[in-house]
């Protein structure tokens, strides 16, 4: 029954095929491993290498923007994002509606933004909300054991401390694009994620204000999760600090005298450049940047009747109107057409070449001089002046003015402004009738209208040549760069003359002292922007009403309402300070924007008599812990939302 | 009494050492494996032996509960096997049948049948036992005419078929091929005529056409995809077999020392406690420590073919070819995985990854094949 009679098979050949086969199956196995580790070695312990090793940036704290006094106005503050990592949480669906129920977002909101990061990793944090409340972020907190896999990441954001306070000039930083990331200003250094200035100084200055990141090589496991620091780092070195010739009290004036209206307000120092205030209506809040923008944001900022995102003191160009007859005075003057003596009639119109060209007072302002002209606006004696100038002429002072040309501000976008010559004709409307200059037209160029156009900062620049002795300076916003670590070194902006006008002092003499008359005369058109008479400060200064293209008229009432404007400086025998205000479709320039500049003169000398109230001081509205420069893992950048 | 007088003069001891050797490397490799720096399990609470991972402790365990078990089996005679192969065969299958009607569902699969104290895997048991069946069965009816017909092969067949189906529909398709080679191996071993190999040569190209057109589950389709094209989807399916060459491949002639595979301690290898444990040795030892357990294993199956060299009865040596089957069916399927030539089946490596089950039957197994060669003077005459 049992089989221990001799095996009835040869066993011997059998266990030499079947030790030939396990040979040669061990071969097979030895061949592999001696190809992976042996011939591609290398490879693997690279990607290895690749798979452990992980370099963690430290974004480099961005610098803070000061005005000329040291006042901060942008400094950085620490955000907080509610994320989920999805490898924490068994019921996605049931934390995402437990979250709902907390934030008060809808659940199929998160959802959906669950859903746009599909490409993470389970083990990856997803953002769920951004930039969200402290009192949210202790809400979840609190409730964190019934919110498995949310959790609350902080980073570095950018804080303008007073909100639109000149946020054209300031501008705002969002996260880099992809044709940024492509283009040879930020190729090489930027990685995805990174924020940068996008308009305003925090673009002009990118470069500085970024600072260098730094790094620290570490050691991480499959989650990312770091292990071990390696001495492999450098730390960031934070970005310049920027010094701003704005005051603050100026500019905050600037702000609110604008009021909703939409204009642009520049105020400078005539002798330096400086520019104390930059206003332009209506403003955005930079820090809306900080979080998500909705489209009908977008549209609101870029397009739509305010177009808030138009810095109009430097990129909106309108006719200088009456404010040009200063210019010409000089221009007069200089040229010997006239004296200060020199009168003409104006019985309310000039009649040439069959047309009547009005003056704006019908009835006329009777025998005028230069200063009487100026005083009350005369718009006949101006067409005479003009007569007598030649349009080439009034364009040749015009530019020594500086006006037709940008001046040279720190700000992308500047618009040139234009002031019309025989030559700008023939070459803007080459091969048209329109080509050759009409002597009518000189009529329209001699008090600022017709095709002419300047921006309130190429007025404030040209004003300040009359008052400063004829010098036509560089328009200067920023102070100084300072770097924190000592890197760099610190960058002076000295004043700068870009060119001489070249008319003798007595010829703007004369200009000025009408000038003054314009403010304090009974009859003068700009008495609205005096100062209190006990401060014994004259101001000067010129209106301007100028008339908007007839061809809208029909169409939009308020856009039939000429632009108001008013360039006034003071003190007037010594003048510190020179201001130039633009309300779009305000009216009367006397009216309307002489009240506006005589606001920001307020501010600017009122401190000289006026004792500072105690606690006046504005209230920093939180305490806050200022972030040197978060870590993040550069895997864990935040996409782009936009 | 001598161990000598027990054990006769045939014991294969350089057997039973490699036996024990293997597993022992295991537990080193699996402290590694398990490592976790923030643990601190101090045993014997003397403050000076300090364990650093759960897993080792546990395969220590496992270990012991094995070696018992093959103690007992090698001194269990080869007789009692023959005598009750077929009773084990159907109680296990009856086992096997419990299973898909009482077992534990885990990972979409009834594998385990829960008793108490322990889990039971019956597929492990039936492995044994179709050796034990497979080798009475053929050992009493060898072929005929030197080859097997294809009639004399329609029980044989049978006897692994049963069991492979009731394994195929748990479902757990690596162990219900293993049972499958298994039983092939020692049909083969046998002799099979060349008609038949072709012909079934042929049917089993047909069969991977059908399987992958009907019964393949898509996480199965998806292992095999990858295995072509690793590359294709590295953070999601191909993520296992990338990661484990990289561990392999990375360990290069000497490896990264023990406990400094950065593969496997940053957790970047999956499974590496169990099926992939062989990367865990080749990331830290690299070509040499690879090949050296390698040749272990072979020196092990080297070992196996002399006892079946040496064997006076046939049933002695199909359970010993049988038991070789097993092992290197296991081993080569694993490796084979792990350094991408096989899609990725959940075959444990025999004695080295971590699991009480597999290593009993293991080395239960080995007990057998090591009792044939205890005092076999006794059954001669």
């Amino acid at each position: 029954m049992y089989a221990y009679d001799k095996s009835p098979v040869n066993l011997a050949p059998r266990v030499v095929v079947t030790l030939i086969l396990l040979v040669l199956a061990f071969l097979l196995l030895v061949a592999r491993l001696w190809f992976l580790q042996i011939m591609r070695g290398d490879y693997y312990k690279q990607r290895s290498e690749n798979n452990r090793l992980k370099t963690v940036y430290i974004p480099p704290p961005r610098g803070h923007f000061y005005d000329r006094e040291g006042k901060i106005l942008v400094k950085n503050r620490p955000a907080f994002n509610i994320e989920f990592v999805s490898e924490q949480s068994s019921d996605t669906d049931k934390t995402i509606r437990e979250l709902s129920s907390i934030t008060g977002v809808e659940a199929e909101e998160l959802t959906k933004q669950l859903k746009n990061q599909k490409s993470r990793r389970r083990f990856e944090p997803k953002v769920l909300l951004q930039d969200v409340s402290r009192d949210l972020v202790a809400k979840v907190a609190a409730r964190s054991t019934q919110l498995p896999g949310v959790i609350v990441n902080y980073y570095p954001a950018r804080w303008y401390l007073h909100g639109d306070f000149a946020s054209h000039v300031i501008g705002y930083i969002r996260q880099i694009s992809d044709a940024e990331l492509q283009s040879p200003k930020y190729a090489g250094y930027y990685q995805r994620g990174d924020l940068v200035g996008k308009y305003g100084l925090e673009r002009k200055w990118e470069h500085f204000l970024q600072g260098k990141r730094g790094y620290q090589k570490v050691i991480v496991n499959v989650r990312g999760v770091r292990i071990k620091d390696l001495p492999a780092k450098e730390a960031a070195i934070p970005g310049h600090n920027i010094t701003l010739n704005l005051d603050y009290a100026v500019q905050k004036a600037a702000d609110d005298a604008l009021k909703d209206q939409a204009g642009g307000v520049v105020a400078m120092n005539p002798k330096t450049g400086q520019i104390y205030a930059m206003a332009s209506s209506p403003r955005f809040d930079p820090n809306m940047f900080t979080g998500e923008i909705s489209k009908d944001q977008w549209q609101d900022l870029i397009a739509g009747r305010g177009r808030k995102l138009n810095n109009r003191a430097a990129q909106g160009a309108y006719p200088p109107g009456s404010v040009f007859k200063l210019l010409m005075g000089a221009a007069g003057l200089s040229e010997g057409v006239i004296t200060p003596q020199t009168t003409v009639h104006c019985p309310g119109y000039l009649s040439f070449a069959g047309r009547r060209y009005h003056c704006h007072k019908r009835s006329g302002h009777g025998s005028v001089n230069l200063y009487s002209a100026i005083v009350q606006s005369c718009d006949v004696y101006f067409y005479v002046l003009g007569q007598r100038l030649g349009v080439d002429r009034i364009h040749d002072y015009a530019s020594r003015f500086g006006l037709g040309a940008p001046t040279g501000i720190e700000l992308v976008q500047e618009n040139p402004g234009l002031i019309p010559s025989t030559k700008w004709k023939r070459e803007h409307y080459k091969g048209t009738e329109q080509e050759k200059w009409f002597p009518g037209e000189t009529l329209s160029v001699s008090i600022g209208q017709g095709a002419s156009l300047a921006t309130p900062l190429q007025m404030a620049v040209a004003i300040s040549a009359l008052v400063n002795g004829g010098k036509v300076m560089k328009p200067l916003l920023v102070q100084e760069l300072s770097a924190a670590m000592g890197s760099y070194h610190d960058s002076d902006f000295p004043p700068k003359v870009l060119k001489d006008t070249e008319v003798a002092s007595e010829h703007l003499d004369s200009v000025r002292k009408a000038a003054v008359g314009v403010v304090n005369d009974a009859r003068g058109t700009g008495r609205r922007s005096k100062l209190p008479d006990e401060w014994g400060i004259t101001v000067a200064g010129k209106t301007g009403t100028s008339q908007v293209v007839a061809l809208s008229r029909k169409t939009d009432d308020k856009k039939t309402e000429h632009h108001a404007w008013f360039v006034g400086y003071a003190p007037a025998e010594d003048p510190e300070i020179v201001v130039s205000a633009l309300i779009e479709h305000g009216g009367g320039g006397g009216k309307v924007a002489a009240p506006v500049v005589g606001e920001v003169l307020k501010a600017y000398f009122e401190r000289r008599f006026v004792e500072p109230e105690e606690g006046t001081e504005e209230k920093q509205e939180q305490p806050v812990v200022e972030i040197e420069g978060e870590p993040q893992v550069q895997a864990e950048k935040k996409e782009d939302q936009e | 009494m001598s161990v000598r007088k027990i054990v006769g003069v045939t014991f294969d001891w350089q057997l039973l050492f490699v036996t024990l050797l293997i597993p022992s490397l295991g537990l080193g490799i699996l402290y590694s494996a398990g490592y976790d720096p923030d643990l601190k399990i101090d045993l014997f609470s003397l403050n000076s032996i300090i364990i650093k991972s759960h897993v080792f402790l546990k395969q220590l365990l496992f270990f012991g509960a094995a070696f018992v078990a093959m103690l007992i089996t090698m001194l269990i005679p080869t007789r009692f096997w023959h005598r009750y192969a077929y009773l084990f065969y159907f109680g296990a299958l009856l086992l096997l049948s419990a299973v898909l009607v009482y077992g534990t569902i885990s990972n979409g699969s009834r594998r385990w049948l829960s008793l108490g104290a322990f889990n039971l895997q019956p597929s492990e048991l039936i492995k044994v036992c179709v050796i034990l069946v497979m080798a009475r069965y053929l050992s009493k009816t060898p072929p005929r005419h030197g080859l097997y017909s294809l009639t004399e092969l329609i029980v044989p067949a049978l006897i692994f078929l049963l069991p492979m189906l009731l394994i195929f529909v748990q479902p757990d398709l690596g162990t219900a091929l293993s049972v499958g080679a298994i039983g092939g191996a020692m049909v083969l071993f046998m002799g099979v005529r060349k008609k038949i190999l072709i012909a079934f040569a042929l049917l089993a190209v047909v069969g991977v056409g059908v399987a992958w057109n009907s019964f393949l589950l898509p996480y199965q389709k998806d292992r095999i995809r990858v295995l072509f094209d690793p590359e294709s989807d590295p953070q999601g399916k191909g993520w296992q077999i990338t990661q484990s060459k990289i561990a392999v491949g990375s360990g290069e002639l000497f490896g990264k020392g023990y406990l400094q595979g950065s593969q496997a301690q940053l957790e970047f290898l999956p499974e590496r406690t169990t099926d992939f444990i062989f990367c865990v040795l080749s990331e830290e030892w690299g070509f040499s420590g690879s090949v050296f357990v390698l040749g272990l294993y072979a020196f092990l199956l080297y070992r196996m073919m002399m006892i079946v060299l040496r064997s006076k009865d046939l049933f002695s040596a199909l359970l010993v070819v049988g038991i070789s089957a097993l092992i290197f069916f296991h081993m080569f399927v694993n490796i084979g995985m792990v350094i991408g030539y096989l899609p990725i089946v959940g075959l444990p490596l025999p004695m080295l990854s971590y699991g009480g089950s597999s290593l009993v039957t293991m080395l239960f197994a080995l007990g057998v094949a090591l009792g044939t060669t205890v005092r076999r003077n006794l059954y001669v005459s």
